[in-house]
């Protein structure tokens, strides 16, 4: 029962403080950038604000345009159930939910698409071309550095390859976790539309990708949409963590377990976003045509993985 | 009894041919014809059931009551098929009845029998007994179909198409023929139950040579790379309804063949037989999808993306196969559950996306979807339908495709934890770029087509679409939900039947979990949406689109299906080679042209190198053996009397 309440926390925890995560993202690039920043509950403030506004729609729009924000956000926070944060299990798990779990994200991305497309401009043809390139590229490492982790726990199920990493040593480092973490971030950075592969804070024509895809969008659809992008964002941080470094985890069901383990998952996520600000204040976005390469890199990675695996295994 | 059912069955369609090829039209007879044979697929239907659900089994011969071998059987294999052909033959028949309403009344008679005849040819080879009737039924299918084609117009572009399309099916029927009559010295009679009893009895090699023979031939039906070329072309040309049955089903009838004949005579496999089938199949649908991303004709993408789906049905059958011949039968029923799963999955979806492309041809009098777009509010009920066809067959979870998709994924994963050598875990990668190629591939097509604005006149003033086109659309768009969101309905019996192949102890473990996570999921997704949707400021107000401050927007200025696609064909250019020619009018003012012409001309690498090759061979050879034929009566007799002479001499000495 206790473990039941936790799963739900948990996956309350990933929708909820999704936000924050974005608010103190930002804070952090501004301090790199030597500005005040805004406060950390900023985003917040622009959920409400959105929420309570009127929604302005295209006139040529069909009924896709209001629901695929609708539809996308339910998967991506029905996605956040299938992952570990606070203990190694999950509200749903299943063997084999690694493939549920990307394929619910692809939900958001279709439905996405097709409302980008039901606006009737060019930006929103162009954002959801351009999406679909990067997303047709980042699939296959996704599911290759899936894939190699699964191989190693010999276990399909997000909950169960945490469960079995934090019986490994810590300091028993494998090479297939390092190239499949270096696919993982590429992948992560593509899949979240952060630089360098799309710029979140960009609205000029010839690099955006995410921003023209939702460039139409307004009020409530865009707070909705604003708030799938963030949560989306945790969940590949949650993914990172829970697939590399699940230590800390409680693995009892104790007051004090669970808050050391909500601790030390703050400590990681911390990590990760003061890794993604000093890497988006200092490089560059990349031309659209390189990000193809920058995914083979990631792809490369993957298939690195995959193989070292069969080397390691016996 | 349920025999006897078979038998009316049968006879029924035989009556329709006939009747609708003989009556008048008047009213009374357009509404009969379509009636009678939806209520005949029904019983069809009826019997499926039975046999698929229940395992009732059929065996009826009459090879002693006739001059040649006819023989009907039918088990839990054939059950399954037949409730394919059925199922996807009752909305192809309300469909058709609107859609064959425009046509002449000689063709209209010549459809609606042949239509009956092309199912009754579907339905014999797979309810066949004797190898007699699976080839009489198999030949038939080429036949009707490429008659179905025709009466469309017989353009010389049609011809080309057809004869390519018969060429390759008569070389694939002889392989398959080829295959059967290999087992001649071991079971003369030539039934499956012959064949199967002889199975075990046949030398090593000859199994070999009958699994080549068989992959290559049902293969080439099937449309598996490099022998999937005909496959856009007829499918492409035909009436969008006839391109239904020949995408969702008749293909599937070449899988029936190769599973009865791989699985179910032949048995025991090699391991590298499983291999050879996954490398092809994995190569066919990479390329299946990559092919169909470039197109922008709504019938002939379809018809790339079912190469693609038949590649990722192989994939699954060469798993099954491996896991067998490793002696893993579990795995094995496994795999084989995902291949006949993903096989109904794309009948249901591509049968809706052909019948949906046949409304809009209907409606709009275009397939090419850069003409279209905004379609949606004008259609609704096709539009909704169509959606629900793409985000299937894109794999979006609640609907079927993912399910079975799923079944794959989870039956390399099983792959990759067992086999020592990495490239089955790199399958993983190959089927997940393309099912994220399809994913891009279908938003291309619903979005271009559908939403957005119209891009010419014929796709802003469409006519409303008949009611039975809807109605067939939903009927199909609905099985797709059902399946994704409650498997469990289709995948028990479905992993039962693979039992009967693969005997396995029990059923896998995969079947009840997924069962038992997709209603949770429909169920936490759709508890989300309403949640949404009650808290969400319901009042909108409607908008011009955003023209960045001009008076308005066109539909010429949305992005095009080209446009769309061009990143990705960009970067697998590798793939495509197209040829660009850009010619500049006057040629020696390349700064102030009057006049840019620009072709970018895609042909296939296959054309080229692998078939423009044998081709050229074949007219060589011909044309060598023209010389014989000199017209000359006494060079005739000459060889008459040569060929008598060589016969005595072999006769006597062999």
């Amino acid at each position: 029962m206790m473990g039941f309440v936790i799963n739900i926390v948990q996956m309350l925890l990933l929708v909820l403080a999704a936000p924050l995560l974005r608010g103190i993202i930002s804070k952090l690039k501004a301090w790199i950038q030597k500005r005040q920043g805004a406060s950390v509950w900023r985003p917040y403030a622009n959920l409400w604000k959105l929420f309570h506004k009127e929604e302005l729609v295209p006139n040529t729009a069909t009924l896709i345009f209001r629901s695929a924000p609708v539809v996308a956000f339910a998967a991506t926070v029905v996605a956040a159930a299938f992952l570990p944060v606070l203990h190694p299990a999950a509200f749903l798990t299943l063997d084999g939910d690694i493939f549920l779990f990307v394929y619910l994200l692809a939900i958001g991305r279709f439905a996405m698409s097709l409302g980008a497309l039901d606006g009737g401009s060019s930006f929103g043809g162009m954002g959801s071309s351009r999406e679909a390139l990067v997303a047709a590229l980042a699939e296959a490492p996704l599911f290759l550095v899936l894939t190699a982790l699964a191989i190693l726990a010999r276990t399909g199920s997000l909950s169960e390859i945490a469960a079995w990493t934090i019986r490994q040593n810590f300091f028993d480092v494998s090479t297939v976790h390092l190239l499949a973490l270096a696919a993982l971030a590429i992948v992560a950075v593509a899949e979240t539309g952060r630089i360098p592969v799309d710029n979140p804070t960009t609205h000029l024509e010839l690099t955006m990708i995410h921003e023209a895809m939702v460039l139409e969008y307004s009020g409530p659809s865009l707070a909705l949409i604003e708030w799938s992008q963030a949560i989306k964002l945790n969940l590949l941080a949650t993914l990172m963590i829970g697939l590399f470094a699940p230590w800390g985890m409680s693995l009892t069901v104790t007051p004090l377990g669970l808050a050391a383990a909500l601790g030390t998952y703050a400590l990681k996520l911390a990590c990760l976003v003061i890794g993604l600000a000093v890497v988006e204040s200092s490089v560059a976005k990349l031309r659209m045509y390189a990000v193809p390469d920058f995914l083979r890199v990631a792809s490369a990675l993957a298939i690195l993985a995959v193989i070292f695996t069969a080397i390691t295994k016996r | 009894m349920i025999g006897l059912l078979l038998i009316l069955f049968l006879s029924s369609l035989l009556f329709l041919a006939v009747f609708a090829g003989l009556a008048g039209q008047g009213r009374w007879t357009r509404a009969f014809v379509p009636g009678f044979l939806i209520c005949s697929l029904l019983l069809g239907l009826g019997i499926a059931g039975s046999c698929f659900l229940n395992g009732r089994t059929i065996n009826l011969d009459y090879s002693g009551h006739l001059p040649f071998a006819l023989g009907l059987s039918m088990d839990r294999l054939s059950g399954f098929f037949l409730l394919l052909i059925c199922g996807l033959g009752i909305p192809v028949a309300l469909f058709s009845a609107s859609y064959a309403e425009h046509y002449t009344r000689a063709n209209w008679k010549w459809y609606w029998s042949l239509v009956a005849l092309f199912i009754l040819s579907m339905v014999l080879v797979v309810v066949a007994s004797t190898i007699f009737a699976f080839m009489v039924g198999w030949e038939l299918m080429t036949l009707l179909s490429a008659g179905l084609i025709l009466i469309e117009g017989d353009g010389e572009d049609r011809r080309r198409s057809l004869f390519l399309y018969l060429v390759m099916m008569h070389a694939g029927a002889a392989a398959v023929f080829a295959s059967f009559l290999l087992f001649v010295p071991y079971a003369p009679a030539l039934t499956l139950a012959a064949m199967r009893a002889a199975a075990g009895s046949l030398p090593a090699h000859l199994r070999v040579v009958i699994f080549l023979l068989s992959f290559a031939g049902f293969g080439m039906k099937a449309g598996l790379v490099p022998l999937h070329f005909w496959l856009p072309k007829a499918h492409g040309i035909a009436p969008s309804p006839v391109s239904a049955l020949m995408s969702a089903v008749m293909l599937k009838i070449a899988i029936y063949g190769f599973i009865r004949l791989t699985f179910d005579i032949l048995g025991t496999p090699q391991i590298w037989w499983g291999y050879l089938i996954v490398v092809v199949g994995i190569v066919t649908a990479v390329l299946g999808i990559l092919y169909a991303l470039a197109e922008h004709t709504l019938k002939r993408l379809l018809a790339y993306s079912s190469v693609e789906n038949i590649g990722l049905i192989f994939v699954a059958l060469g798993l099954a196969l491996i896991f067998e011949a490793r002696g893993l039968p579990i795995l094995a029923a496994l795999s084989l559950t995902a291949a006949l799963f993903h096989t109904l999955n794309h009948a249901l979806f591509k049968g809706l996306l052909f019948l949906g492309a046949g409304a809009v041809k209907h409606t709009t009098g275009t397939l090419d979807i850069e003409e279209l777009g905004g379609l949606l509010p004008r259609l609704p009920g096709i539009g909704i339908s169509f959606l629900i066809g793409c985000a299937a067959i894109a794999g979006l979870p609640l609907l079927n495709g993912f399910v079975s998709e799923w079944l794959i994924f989870k039956s390399l994963l099983h792959g990759s934890v067992l086999e020592p050598d990495p490239a089955v875990p790199l399958l993983i990668g190959a089927v997940a770029l393309t099912s994220a190629l399809a994913c891009a591939c279908f938003v291309k097509l619903y979005g271009i087509t559908f939403l957005g604005r119209p891009r010419s006149d014929a796709a802003k003033y469409v006519v409303a679409a008949p009611e039975n086109m809807n109605l067939a659309l939903v009927m199909i768009a609905a099985a797709c939900i059902l399946f994704g969101v409650h498997p469990g309905v289709a995948l028990h019996p479905l992993s039962v039947l693979a039992g009967t192949m693969i005997p396995n102890p029990t059923s896998p473990p995969e079947i009840a979990s997924i069962s038992r996570m997709m209603p949770l999921v429909a169920a936490a997704i759709a508890l989300l949406v309403i949640v949404v949707l009650l808290l969400r400021k319901p009042a909108s107000r409607s908008v011009n689109t955003w023209a960045c401050g001009l008076p308005g927007l066109t539909g010429r200025m949305q992005y095009t299906a080209t446009s769309f696609s061009k990143p990705l064909r960009s970067v697998f250019a590798a793939v495509y080679r197209p040829e660009r020619k850009m010619d500049l009018e006057p040629p020696d003012e390349p700064y102030f042209p009057v006049n840019i012409s620009y072709r970018s001309v895609r042909t296939t690498s296959f054309e080229k190198t692998l078939y423009r090759p044998i081709v050229d061979g074949v007219v060589a050879v011909a044309r060598q053996l023209r010389r014989l034929h000199t017209g000359n009566i006494q060079t005739y007799l000459l060889y008459i009397f040569l060929v008598i002479l060589s016969l005595l001499v072999v006769l006597r000495f062999a």
